[in-house]
């Protein structure tokens, strides 16, 4: 048993270590080739978009560490990027608009959870469901996009910057992720998600309510996606009702690169976040490479599948045979 | 045994008259539906890409898989063919097309099946791939329609369009390969039990490399008769439709977890999202209230499927306990 958890153990850092040697590969490779990739600007840009990636994928790890899945991600946030910027418009603050965001994301997600506890309906099938519904009450709600939104609705991204330089929701970013780590690693709760998606029956027989921490998790994942919208949403005076759609793709690409797999049970939240890193490279690199921003989704389609191939490769022989081509 | 095969039974009747209800619903709203052109050329002849696809969608979710990139591999493929025949002319165009549609199918399968990477993610990310693939080699511009396409696109004959054939073909020969072969058994054996199946000496690689190309190959299909009705197609054309033909097998009483569905239902709910989609567009209601219809009814339809599923399973769990109390006196 002793011997095995540390087997796991060291597994579960190589996947991590790679991940790392990949990323500062890239990282020298864009010094020496991509000249202005190292831009002050362009680094803050990049890093605003790795901060709303990764405030999202936190929430998906937890999702897919249940092993369910949250595909509805992308059209939940553009709906709360409509709440949050309809608030906006009245003159409310950021003070008040992100933790109402953030309470409409953890009750639209908490149905999501619902559906799939209460009415046994699988992940996918529940929340591609909800994501119809989602993405079909926008447009009547609202009329294309709000616009001409003031300034204190993008004080977030315009005006507030950490030292003068560093965008601001550098800070909710690094809220999250310290708070996510330290969750992840030491609370009870998390030992719950990972048992659950290691064995769903084992952890009802030892006590873990499943049904509600399953759906305690989508409601969590729901307000990291409020604070994701708000900083998707705050970035231009004009917000649109398909803002986000298919941003759902990318957070969960980022758990998937991070090395957690959607069979449940298993990886890291700080693989996320280089995960996450990662894909936020992939289209300012390009750009600074001289190749048309077009071939963006290609590179980034072809890294996961490079990742999860070789991650797969690695652990094919200590892989149970009953892990199943396919499966969940 | 008995059980599953009253299961089934009822769950496609109920589409049936899920179908005869919508469907004299639209009609008495608003008569033009009725009329034969109507139904031909705009209700049945817009759903006949979704119905191809789902064909195969539905053995692959039979054996607890699934394809997200099948939208992908259709944009892909028919862009591929539209710039050959472009080039070397019509027979070329369809050729490449195919090709190009087996060769996405070959490498979502051998990752799945050889390397044994879950489904969903070799699936979502060759979607990036192809989407990405197929954005990068036109660089955003759309394609157009080369003559063979039009010619399954947007030809008739015998007064009705070609496309509708060739769906009406595929329907069967999909229904007899998965409810008459053995090649169908074997897939709801995977689905049912995998390393069973494997035992009884199915070799369970060599038959999911199988039903991913040939997904791919119906995907090209799909994509010859699309790209003929538009007569262009823009790179992100496709992405909808991933989740669209998901909704259909589901809906047709398919499992997502595997080992259950067949195709009839598959067939029946083609054709409620057919009349549904048109039914709507008929009505005068705007295309995100369809969206809406969509979510509701596949919601719908879950729980249905859910507690069909629960009271057949308790019934059959009395029956063996009252089989065992006789037994044991």
């Amino acid at each position: 048993m002793d011997n095995s958890q540390k087997k796991n153990l060291k597994k579960l850092m190589t996947t991590e270590f790679y991940l790392l040697l990949f990323l500062i590969l890239v990282l020298l490779f864009l010094a020496v080739f991509a000249k202005g990739f190292y831009d002050l600007s362009n680094l803050m840009n990049l890093l605003n978009r790795f901060n709303y990636v990764l405030i999202a994928a936190v929430g998906m790890n937890m999702i897919i560490i249940t092993s369910n899945i949250d595909v509805s991600a992308g059209a939940l946030v553009s709906v709360l990027c409509i709440i949050a910027a309809s608030l906006g418009k009245q003159g409310l603050p950021i003070g008040v608009f992100l933790p109402v965001t953030m309470a409409a994301g953890a009750v639209l997600s908490m149905i999501n959870g619902l559906f799939i506890t209460k009415l046994h309906i699988p992940a996918i099938v529940a929340t591609l469901a909800t994501t119809q519904l989602f993405q079909g009450v926008l447009p009547l709600a609202v009329n294309g996009s709000i616009y001409d939104l003031p300034a204190t609705f993008t004080w977030l991204a315009y005006d507030a910057k950490l030292f003068g330089i560093f965008p601001a929701s550098t800070v909710l970013m690094l809220v999250v992720i310290v708070t996510g780590l330290l969750f992840m690693k030491y609370s009870k709760f998390s030992k719950k998600l990972y048992a659950i998606g290691n064995n769903k029956n084992g952890a009802r027989l030892a006590g873990v309510n499943v049904d509600r921490t399953i759906v305690i998790a989508y409601t969590i994942a729901g307000a990291l996606y409020g604070i994701t919208a708000v900083i998707i949403g705050t970035a231009s005076q004009r917000v649109t009702t398909t803002m986000a759609n298919g941003k759902e793709m990318t957070f969960i690409a980022a758990v998937v690169l991070g090395g957690t797999s959607t069979a449940g049970g298993s990886g890291k939240l700080i693989g996320t976040v280089i995960g996450a890193f990662i894909l936020s490279l992939v289209s300012p690199a390009i750009n600074y490479l001289g190749i048309s921003p077009d071939w963006s989704d290609a590179i980034m389609g072809g890294i996961i599948i490079l990742s999860v191939v070789a991650s797969a490769v690695n652990i094919k022989k200590k892989r149970r045979i009953s892990a199943a081509p396919g499966g969940r | 045994m008995k059980t599953v095969k009253k299961l089934k039974f009822t769950f496609n009747i109920a589409l049936l008259l899920i179908l005869i209800v919508i469907f004299a619903a639209i009609s008495i709203l608003n008569p033009v539906f009725l009329s034969p052109e109507y139904l031909l050329n705009v209700v049945l002849r817009n759903v006949v890409e979704l119905g191809l696809i789902s064909l195969p969608m539905t053995l692959i979710i039979i054996t607890g898989g699934i394809d997200l990139s099948v939208g992908n591999i259709m944009v892909l493929s028919a862009m591929v063919g539209a710039m050959a025949a472009g080039r070397m002319g019509s027979v070329a165009g369809v050729i490449v097309t195919f090709l190009v549609g087996l060769a996405c199918g070959l490498f979502n399968g051998i990752i799945i099946a050889k390397v044994k990477v879950p489904a969903m993610v070799t699936t979502l990310a060759s979607m990036f791939l192809f989407l990405g693939l197929t954005r990068g080699m036109t660089g955003g511009d759309s394609v157009y329609a080369f003559p063979a396409a039009e010619a399954v696109g947007s030809k008739l004959f015998l007064g009705i369009p070609v496309q509708i054939f060739i769906y009406m073909i595929c329907a069967v020969l999909f229904y007899i390969l998965l409810a008459k072969s053995t090649f169908g058994r074997r897939l709801f054996g995977i689905g049912l039990n995998s390393n069973a199946t494997k035992y009884c000496g199915v070799d369970i690689e060599k038959m999911l490399i199988r039903i991913y190309a040939l997904s791919g190959l119906m995907c090209a299909l799909a994509a010859l008769i699309m790209i003929g009705r538009f007569s262009s197609l823009r790179y992100d054309a496709g992405t909808n439709i991933n989740l669209k033909v998901i909704t259909i097998v589901v809906l047709g009483g398919t499992s997502i977890l595997g080992g259950t569905g067949d195709l009839k239902g598959t067939i029946l709910a083609t054709l409620i999202i057919g009349v549904l989609n048109s039914g709507l567009t008929v009505l005068n209601i705007p295309i995100d209230t369809q969206t809406i219809v969509h979510g509701t009814i596949l919601i719908i339809s879950l729980i249905a499927y859910e507690i069909v599923n629960r009271r057949t399973s308790s019934k059959r769990l009395k029956e063996v306990k009252t089989e065992l109390l006789k037994k044991t006196g």
